[in-house]
């Protein structure tokens, strides 16, 4: 017989090597790939603090220079010099030193601090931050003493990481994975990150048409441009800049939260000073016989003669007497410096030259024209192709720059009051000391608080939209929940709430950069994204001057073209948003392509995007754009002239030709392609076998169920203490996995396991997306899993900071040689490792020494094991105040435990069938799960069917099967590939087998299909779930039962179950759930008065209480006659007494006195009825 | 009772009936696994290399709990 070709054999499962590796751990990363998930997080971060090349200093260093320094007068002058003594202070030279610790702790032999210590003791991971705090006093000497700024949450094996370089037998010795990516910082014990936030693509101006700008104000029209620009050091400002139906243009931006409009005419002449020819010729350009446009600058200029500015100084004084309060100018600048200042620090912040931010100007202008116009189209801000990311490392600079401009207008400030006070005096050095040591300048807490919560706290709102949810935690439930963290990407909290949803669309510009698959369903659809496993985020701020040169070079003319050249045809070169020249759209084509080969060749910059936009009819504005800035989105491809891997940018990405498949390539179009298909899909979603086969959703669901699937996060849950760990005991490698699985490594992380899934509808126990699960698997250890939890005990709770200590972990001489409390309690009043936990059993015992008594606390919580206790050395005291408890509990799959393939196809189990009920096949195999057939056709899962079978031929063959989707097509299709490997083994061709009743031991019918199925078990488990009560806790004011699992509280039976059981006449039914099982009560009433509240208890004549009512047991409405017979007594014969010396206070009589059964909350409603005046009156037969 | 007399009666109590046994226990340093022997309201710190965090031992006693 001829044998089949078996899988790829460069796949395979390397078992003995991976184990080799285990124990013998290297120094280099076995799976590089996995470490550049982390990337953008750890590379902005380092960018912070070390420098990127000659020329790209630390952005620190950056972001510092361009914190003003703070000039403030004492004014104590005499005539001559009105404004008197000047200090001028600024800081500088940031510095963050690598965790270590505090100089008290002086036993240590190793001063620094590592991540796991923080992560066991729940404190946070962080480092020194420093700086040199500067002043000068008139012009006598500067004096600069080092600052302390608190301490400064670190990130992770970045740059400042006392983890940073290591490998993983340096990462084992210090109890980290052995494979550790980093990325995340530890705050209070927690690993949180810092999402990613889609931000507008940087300097780049977008058209805009908002209906919402129309109706900013009289004359407003929708049409607006916009530009982000971004400073040197990653802070940002946006601009909008607006058309009025008057011509005027406006231009918008924020200062502080607080918006201005700023004319653009007024703008353009403070900038260079220019004439109204300057600024005409520079909106014109070569396009001078566009009449539209003419009209329109002609009433630009006009509406810019009302300022009565007409020289630069003019301009620049009119802005700066209008600003100059806002701008926190020193008192002795001249309107002009305030101006220019504005200029500097408002208004085109990404470029520094005041001629280039004209010309930037102009082409705003021109494009806001050309949009009205129709000349061009309004830009989608939604595409990728404008968007860039909002990076780790620039948002927590952002920070960090505005804490330490708080700390200096905060002595600002100080001096300002002690001026109005009287107390200043600058040449005391007592007072200055006492001055800087007065403002809080701990920049670190601020920044902790910010990691901690999410929440940014800003002055400025550093020019962001959203005020909180900027870190979440990184949750390690499993190794694929843990590494999306880092590649999810979130459009911003504020597009969460919008009605429209054009922003979740999936739109072909995102194509390799955005994964189409991996993104939750629900609310967070589509803005909730993940990024491409390839797509990598540029971080790096590049030398930029050799493209210039080159640009030249090829023949860009710099500066704007003049309206004499008279071409409407030349297009603008623009490099990082600063116009450097014009050149003719022939040129501009041939410069791209001589830009990619010199990008190829590595002599510009290889994250350059070359994004050539020709001219169109009503298209995007054309032009040749050129980005080699941070935080852009990029992605390798083959350049198919060179065979080299060329990255590219989501901007030039629509305006290239990009072949995906061989077939797709077309002679002399297509310069590109794509390296793999499966290059699209994020990190999770390749994870998916067959997935080409599935339908879309259903990938999309095993993106989910895989992220909260019960599987091995970590190998180091020695060292952890997460609130809640989830381990499967017994996971295996898929045998049926694609080739990605080897890049990250997730062969070390397993997920599930691989189940003999039978297909059969057997017994009905597997209806309804139920399975059946064979008991011997289970016994055999199938799904087991266990959950870790950990609790803080913290006496330092229980008393203020600074008293001293009177709670300490002990076991007194009172509970010594008490049996049952030594049973589970030590003497150190601590658990013992290795006991069991029940609920209400003794746990931890404490002695309080002002009640000179133990206390014993008692454990809450499901059964389990004390796994480890941990004493951790506290902040301030020496003696145990903290411990950490971990426990361990054992989870094994119980019915009603959750279960999925890789498929999107989840089930609960719905029973354990023994071995012997089980059907069998001929070869005497039992499946370990049933499934039912009906899962399949609306969900159309062909790639369960196809893991199915492949599965089944690795496990005959032995081998590893290799399941990357884009492998197999019409011709060469997976059912005849899988089919003859089976066929091969003696197996019939299409998966089927003929199988015998467990239960009768006859043949079924039909051949059933039984391969094998690699199955995730779900964090989803009855044992959280379960909620049962009888009677329990009640509402004190309602006496109905609460709501709430952990209360042991009820379901609620709603109104809409309600009018189901009234539907069904179920009427005793209805009156049980809501009456009797809630809070029925029996209420006393006045028959005569009809009020429930009015019965009341005559004062006591005798203290036994006299049940003899009236007798009249049967009137007694709401209750059936034995009932009120029983509650009344019948014996009596007695009149003129009510029941219990009950009188009612309204008719002054006993007489009408009866009982009726009542939910109490109407007693609670009448009462409430009667603070208001109103009566509510029981019509009582 | 006002905030001094509680701590008043918080030194107080001190002496006489803080009644916990003085009997040193073992801890392990989570960092050099050194045994250390730390008695009570002593500080949590490893003699061996100063690290910050000990783990109790594990109960010698019997932890078999279903036999089935």
């Amino acid at each position: 017989m001829e044998s089949p070709s078996v899988a790829n054999t460069a796949v395979g499962f390397r078992t003995l090597e991976r184990q080799f590796k285990a124990i013998n751990p290297g120094q280099k990363h076995e799976y590089p790939e996995a470490q550049k998930l982390t990337e953008p997080h750890i590379q902005s971060f380092n960018s912070l603090w070390e420098r990127a090349g000659p020329r790209t200093p630390a952005l620190i260093d950056v972001a510092m220079s361009l914190v003003e320094k703070q000039t403030v007068y004492d004014h104590k002058g005499d005539v001559e010099s009105p404004l008197g003594n000047k200090i001028v202070f600024w800081l500088d030279t940031i510095r963050l030193d690598h965790p270590a610790l505090s100089a008290r702790e002086t036993k240590s032999s190793n001063r620094l601090m590592y991540p796991t210590e923080c992560r066991q003791r729940g404190i946070t991971y962080r480092g020194r931050l420093t700086g040199m705090l500067h002043y000068q006093v008139n012009d006598n000497p500067v004096v600069s003493e080092e600052r302390a700024l608190g301490a400064l949450p670190v990130m992770v094996r970045s740059n400042r990481c006392t983890l940073q370089g290591m490998g993983p037998a340096d990462l084992i010795r210090h109890n980290e994975e052995a494979e550790e990516m980093g990325g995340y910082f530890i705050i209070n014990g927690n690993e949180r990150v810092v999402r990613l936030l889609v931000a507008q693509r940087r300097n780049h101006v977008l058209a805009l048409q908002r209906p919402s700008y129309g109706s900013r104000g009289p004359g407003f029209t929708p049409y607006a441009t916009q530009i982000r620009c971004v400073r040197r050091d990653q802070t940002s400002q946006t601009m909008t800049m607006h058309y009025l139906t008057t011509g005027k243009l406006v231009l918008r931006f924020a200062l502080r939260k607080q918006e201005y409009l700023v004319p653009v005419s007024l703008l353009m002449r403070a900038l260079v000073g220019a004439s109204d020819k300057e600024i005409f010729e520079a909106i014109m350009g070569g396009d001078a016989e566009n009449i539209f446009v003419r009209d329109r600058v002609e009433l630009l200029l006009r509406a810019g003669k009302e300022y009565a500015v007409h020289t630069r100084d003019q301009a620049l004084a009119y802005l700066g007497d209008k600003f100059r309060v806002v701008m926190y100018a020193p008192e002795d600048a001249t309107n002009i410096e305030v101006g220019q200042l504005l200029l500097r620090r408002m208004v085109m912040v990404h470029l520094d030259a005041d001629r280039d931010k004209f010309n930037m100007m102009a082409h705003m202008v021109r494009k806001l024209y050309a949009v009205v116009s129709g000349e061009c189209q309004e830009d989608n801000p939604d595409t990728q192709q404008l968007q860039e990311v909002y990076l780790p490392g620039h948002l927590y600079l952002g920070i960090i720059k505005e804490k330490i401009e708080d700390f200096l207008l905060g002595v600002r400030a100080e001096i300002n009051k002690n001026i109005r006070q009287d107390r200043v005096d600058l040449y005391n050095n007592r007072y200055l000391s006492r001055l800087f040591a007065k403002i809080p300048s701990d920049v670190g807490a601020k920044l902790q608080y910010f990691m901690a919560t999410g929440n940014l706290v800003s002055r400025s709102g550093l020019d962001m939209q959203q005020v909180s949810g900027y870190t979440i935690v990184a949750e390690k439930l499993n190794y694929l929940r843990f590494l999306s963290h880092f590649r999810c990407i979130h459009r911003g909290a504020f597009f969460t709430e919008l009605k429209t949803t054009g922003v979740r669309k999936l739109l072909p510009e995102g194509w390799g950069f955005m994964c189409p698959v991996h993104t939750p369903d629900g609310s967070p659809c589509g803005l909730l994204n993940h990024l491409a496993h390839k797509c990598r985020l540029t971080t790096i701020v590049e030398e930029t001057d050799i493209v210039e040169t080159s640009l030249v070079r090829m023949g860009v003319e710099p500066g704007l073209p003049a309206p004499s050249q008279r071409d409407p045809h030349l297009l603008g070169v623009q490099l990082d948003g600063r116009i450097v020249g014009y050149c003719s759209q022939a040129v501009a084509e041939r410069i791209a392509q001589s830009l990619r080969m010199l990008k190829l060749t590595g002599t510009l910059p290889f994250s350059m995007e070359i994004g050539f936009v020709p001219r169109s009819h009503g298209g995007q504005m054309p032009g040749l754009y050129l980005f080699t800035t941070p935080a852009r989105f990029i992605r390798p491809v083959t350049h198919l002239g060179t065979r080299q891997t060329d990255h590219i940018g989501s901007f030039e990405q629509v305006y290239m030709d990009i072949a995906c498949l061989d077939a797709d390539v077309r002679p002399g179009i297509t310069t590109h392609q794509e390296i793999l298909p499966t290059h699209i899909l994020s990190a999770v979603a390749n994870f998916t076998p067959f997935c080409d086969f599935n339908q879309s959703p259903r990938n999309m669901y095993q993106c989910q169920m895989g992220k909260q699937t019960m599987g091995t996060p970590m190998h180091t849950y020695a060292y952890r203490t997460d609130n809640k760990l989830y381990r499967l005991q017994t996971g295996q490698t898929p045998i049926c996995r694609p080739r990605i699985y080897e890049d990250y490594g997730v062969d070390g992380y397993p997920n599930g396991a691989n189940a003999v899934v039978a297909v059969i509808s057997y017994t009905g126990y597997d209806m309804e997306d139920a399975m059946i699960l064979n008991k011997s698997a289970h016994e055999r250890g199938f799904g087991y899993g266990t959950i870790y939890k950990t609790e803080y005990i913290d006496l330092g709770k229980f008393r203020k900071a600074g008293d001293p200590v009177t709670i300490h972990f002990g076991l007194g001489t009172d509970f010594l040689g008490n049996e049952e409390v030594m049973e589970h309690i030590d003497i150190d009043g601590l658990p013992l490792p290795g006991a069991k936990v029940k609920d209400g059993k003794p746990l931890y015992s404490i002695i309080d020494d002002v009640k000179g008594r133990t206390k014993i606390k008692n454990y809450k919580g499901e059964d389990g094991f004390v796994d480890t206790v941990r004493l951790l050395a506290g902040g301030l005291e020496d003696e145990l105040q903290v411990i950490a408890i971990t426990y361990r509990i054992p989870r094994s799959p119980i019915i009603g435990d959750k279960f999925s393939s890789r498929h999107g196809q989840k089930g609960v189990c719905s029973v354990k069938f023994p071995a012997i009920d089980m059907p069998f096949t001929e070869t005497g195999m039992q499946p370990d799960v049933i499934i039912n057939p009906h899962a399949f056709p609306s969900r159309m899962t062909i790639g369960m069917f196809v893991e199915s079978i492949a599965a089944k031929a690795g496990a005959l063959h032995g081998v590893c099967q290799d399941a990357t989707p884009f492998q197999f097509d019409e011709t060469n299709t997976a059912a005849d590939f899988f089919g003859e490997q089976l066929k091969a083994a003696g197996y019939n061709y299409h998966g089927n087998e003929p199988m015998y009743s467990g239960v009768t031991g006859q043949e079924m019918r039909a051949d059933i299909y039984i391969g094998v199925v690699y199955y995730q078990r779900l964090r989803h488990m009855v044992a959280d779930k379960f909620q049962v009560r009888t009677t329990g806790p009640v509402n004190p004011l309602t006496q109905q039962p609460v709501k709430g699992r952990k209360r042991g509280g009820g379901i609620r039976l709603g109104e809409m179950e309600r009018d189901a059981l009234i539907a069904h006449g179920a009427a005793y039914f209805l009156q049980d759930r809501l009456m009797n099982s809630s809070d029925y009560s029996l209420a006393y009433v006045c028959r005569e008065c009809g009020s429930i509240l009015a019965p009341i208890a005559a004062p006591a004549t005798s203290h036994i209480v006299d049940l003899s009512g009236e007798g009249k047991a049967g009137g007694v409405t709401g209750l059936s006659p034995a009932e009120a017979s029983a509650i009344l007594g019948s014996s009596s014969v007695g009149h003129g007494r009510g029941p219990l010396d009950l009188s009612c206070r309204l008719c002054k009589s006993p007489d009408a006195i009866t009982m009726v059964a009542l939910p109490f909350v109407f007693r609670y409603l009448a009462t409430e009825l009667m603070s208001m005046n109103m009566k509510v009156k029981l019509d009582v037969k | 009772m006002d905030a001094n007399g509680g701590a008043y009666n918080a030194a107080a109590y001190q002496g006489n009936s803080a009644p916990s046994a003085s009997a040193s226990m073992t801890y392990l340093c989570a960092e050099c696994g050194y045994h250390n022997n730390i008695k009570p309201r002593e500080p949590i710190r490893c003699f061996e290399c100063g690290y910050r965090i000990l783990l109790k031992v594990r109960t010698k006693r019997m932890t078999q709990f279903e036999a089935r």
